[in-house]
């Protein structure tokens, strides 16, 4: 399970992020460490990227780079 | 002296504290060897503020974060200012963590007070000093509150008491950072309700929606453009034309009324015509800059990056991409330097490749003046066709460069998504008037000094003072014409506002006056067909942009490169503009 996997509005709880290790770099710089609640806020009009929110803040991600931050649980919206 | 590096992360209103910290005592510069902006400032010639980069860590590899590191190591601070947003504190002091390895003394400013507290957000003060180990100032940055409270601090030089007794250090593991953080913030703060919908959500429902993001975005810029063509800029600009230049000129033929006649051709057709016919689009070029400053100030840049990614990655780039090329509409030069944000040197490259094909405002007074001639009641549709003509052909390029001298994998994207804020009157004020004042300047160094050249060589060959028409800039114009004739303007006169306008593309327009005389607008119909004038027009969009883009070219990456964007813009103009006016005429007749 990955963040790609949840729709917006639906919030889940970081696993791990892997993937492109400068940009894995960044999104632990971010916060975006185990445990944190992270949710999917919307989609852009074309489909990709989206925006995610954690710890107070907004973040545009790509769907791509989504699918490598994984989830240990989800919590239904 | 004492010398202070202010530090933060992007949007959380460093700017803001720096103007009110130095006000106009500021010098901006460059850091060596790395293309990133400096800004340094002082209070009362003792104390030196260094503003470094928005940054959110010191170890994620961008040049930003390299130039912040080595200044600390190496710049002897004596105190870091660091400034947060109080509303989202764990992810603004994981800097703060990093800071605190260089162990100077470190003030904390809690900016975004009002903004935390709206949200339910009550800090400890005391307990976050006591627990970081730092001197805490809580402010409002945006309301003028607690700004004084940082000066006065600075001032008194107590800050040197501060401990760095705090046990705890920065260690290179993201997750004890955090969990760490997240201890001091259980004490330091409660949250007294959970957040719900905030207004910057529903600003968002509506300006990212799928439906109304695309026509919105567009209204924005039509919107932008009109205050600039129609509602303000253009107005005051014909204001000014009529009045301020129209009054100089009577002034000036009454007062050298009896001087000798070369003397007098000098001042009101070389100078008085080459610089006023530059000067008058000062009104339309702030209040564009206004428009872009209002844009990035807001915080719907980034929203912009957001939606326009997926067709930016068309073109070989991302979204991150399309921050450069609004601001090239204002001027290539700080769009080419804002592609330093971009993660990669190909995606920096190509940007800046691209970024001069957006329309800038020093083209803009060339397509006033030519509307206004030849397209009369069309002015608007006419200079809005050639900003899309240029966005057309930049998507055009970089789909054929990303096929070809480009070709790689796609880059990671990622930007936050500020806070929507309005934007203060003060600072776009000042941003808007330093824009203003580059104008200003460049009309009283590079125009200046070109019209009277211009002047000189459209006066005067070797045998002395002249006709025109056997003028040293006649026998010029005469030699690179012949390489325009296919475009339908093959004169010599705009053959060389071509050559002069390599200077700043304003020149175009001032050389124009100087050789035509005071009567341009008539006279251009003489020299000019509608067709002709628009591929002209086509050609001073496309063609390589000024000397200052070809300079910070090469400062950015180098002789190789600048001669490259050089060659293929003049290529890629006089391909354009031979198309246009070919097919205009087969098709026009």
């Amino acid at each position: 399970m990955s963040l790609y996997d949840l729709k917006p509005g639906q919030q889940g709880y970081i696993q791990s992020v892997k993937g492109d290790d400068k940009l894995a770099k960044r999104l632990l710089a971010l916060g975006c460490i185990e445990g944190t609640p992270v949710k999917v806020k919307l989609v852009a009009p074309l489909g990709d990227p989206i925006v995610i929110s954690l710890r107070g803040f907004d973040l545009a991600i790509r769907k791509r780079d989504a699918k490598n931050i994984l989830l240990k649980e989800v919590k239904e919206a | 002296m004492i010398t202070a590096a202010l530090l933060g992360n992007p949007n959380v209103g460093k700017t803001t504290l720096f103007n009110y910290l130095t006000g106009s005592n500021q010098y901006v510069g460059n850091w060596p060897g790395v293309t990133v902006e400096k800004k340094e400032g002082y209070i009362d010639n003792n104390i030196k503020i260094v503003d470094l980069p928005g940054i959110y860590a010191l170890d994620t590899y961008s040049n930003e974060e390299k130039v912040s590191k080595e200044f600390l190591e190496k710049g002897n601070v004596d105190v870091i200012i660091n400034i947060v947003d109080a509303s989202t504190l764990d992810r603004n002091l994981y800097l703060t963590l990093q800071l605190k390895q260089f162990n100077k003394p470190i003030i904390l400013v809690l900016n975004m007070m009002d903004v935390a507290k709206s949200k339910g957000i009550k800090i400890d003060f005391q307990k976050l000093e006591s627990k970081l180990g730092v001197k805490v100032i809580p402010i409002s940055a945006s309301k003028g509150i607690g700004l004084e409270d940082v000066k006065k601090l600075l001032k008194s030089g107590n800050f040197y008491s501060l401990s760095n007794e705090n046990d705890y250090h920065y260690i290179e593991d993201e997750k004890k950072n955090y969990r760490f953080i997240e201890e001091v913030l259980a004490e330091a703060i409660v949250k007294e309700k959970e957040e719900g919908m905030t207004i910057g959500d529903r600003i968002d429902s509506i300006v990212l929606n799928k439906f109304l993001a695309y026509p919105l975005f567009l209204l924005i810029l039509y919107v932008i453009f009109k205050l600039t063509f129609t509602w303000v800029g253009q107005p005051l600009s014909d204001l000014m034309d009529e009045y301020v230049i129209g009054g100089v000129v009577s002034l000036l033929e009454s007062l050298l009324e009896n001087s000798s006649p070369w003397f007098k051709s000098l001042i009101i057709d070389g100078i008085v015509g080459g610089v006023g016919s530059v000067i008058v689009f000062l009104p339309v070029v702030m209040t564009l800059f206004l428009g872009i400053s209002f844009l990035e100030d807001s915080g719907y840049m980034a929203r912009a990056a957001f939606i326009m990614d997926r067709i930016m990655r068309r073109i070989g780039l991302s979204g991150k991409a399309f921050i450069p090329f609004i601001i090239g509409f204002g001027c290539s030069v700080p769009g080419i330097m804002s592609a330093r944000t971009l993660e990669s040197e190909k995606d920096r490259k190509l940007t800046a490749l691209l970024v001069p094909l957006m329309s800038c405002n020093a083209r803009l007074p060339v397509y006033a003046l030519f509307a206004s001639v030849f397209f009369p009641g069309k002015e608007s549709f006419v200079t809005f066709s050639l900003y899309l003509l240029g966005i057309a052909v930049a998507i055009f390029i970089g789909i054929l460069f990303k096929n070809t001298i480009f070709r790689k994998g796609e880059e990671p994207f990622i930007i936050e998504l500020p806070q929507y804020k309005m934007p203060e009157f003060k600072s776009l004020m000042r941003n808007t008037w330093e824009k203003g004042k580059g104008f200003l300047k460049k009309a009283g160094t590079i125009i200046f000094s070109m019209s009277v050249i211009v002047w000189l060589l459209s006066n005067f060959n070797f045998n002395g003072m002249v006709g025109m028409e056997d003028s040293f800039l006649a026998h010029i114009g005469g030699v690179i014409s012949p390489i325009f004739k296919p475009m339908g303007y093959g004169t010599w006169q705009s053959s060389v506002a071509l050559l002069t306008g390599l200077m700043a593309k304003e020149v175009v327009v001032s050389t124009m006056g100087v050789v035509y005389g005071a009567d341009l607008q008539n006279i251009l119909l003489q020299y000019f067909t509608p067709i002709a004038a628009y591929s002209y027009l086509v050609f001073v969009l496309l063609y390589t942009p000024c000397v200052s883009v070809i300079a910070v070219m090469r400062k950015e990456f180098g002789s190789k490169m600048m001669a490259f964007s050089v060659v293929y813009q003049l290529i890629l103009a006089w391909i354009a503009s031979f198309l246009v006016y070919n097919l205009c005429s087969l098709i026009l007749g």
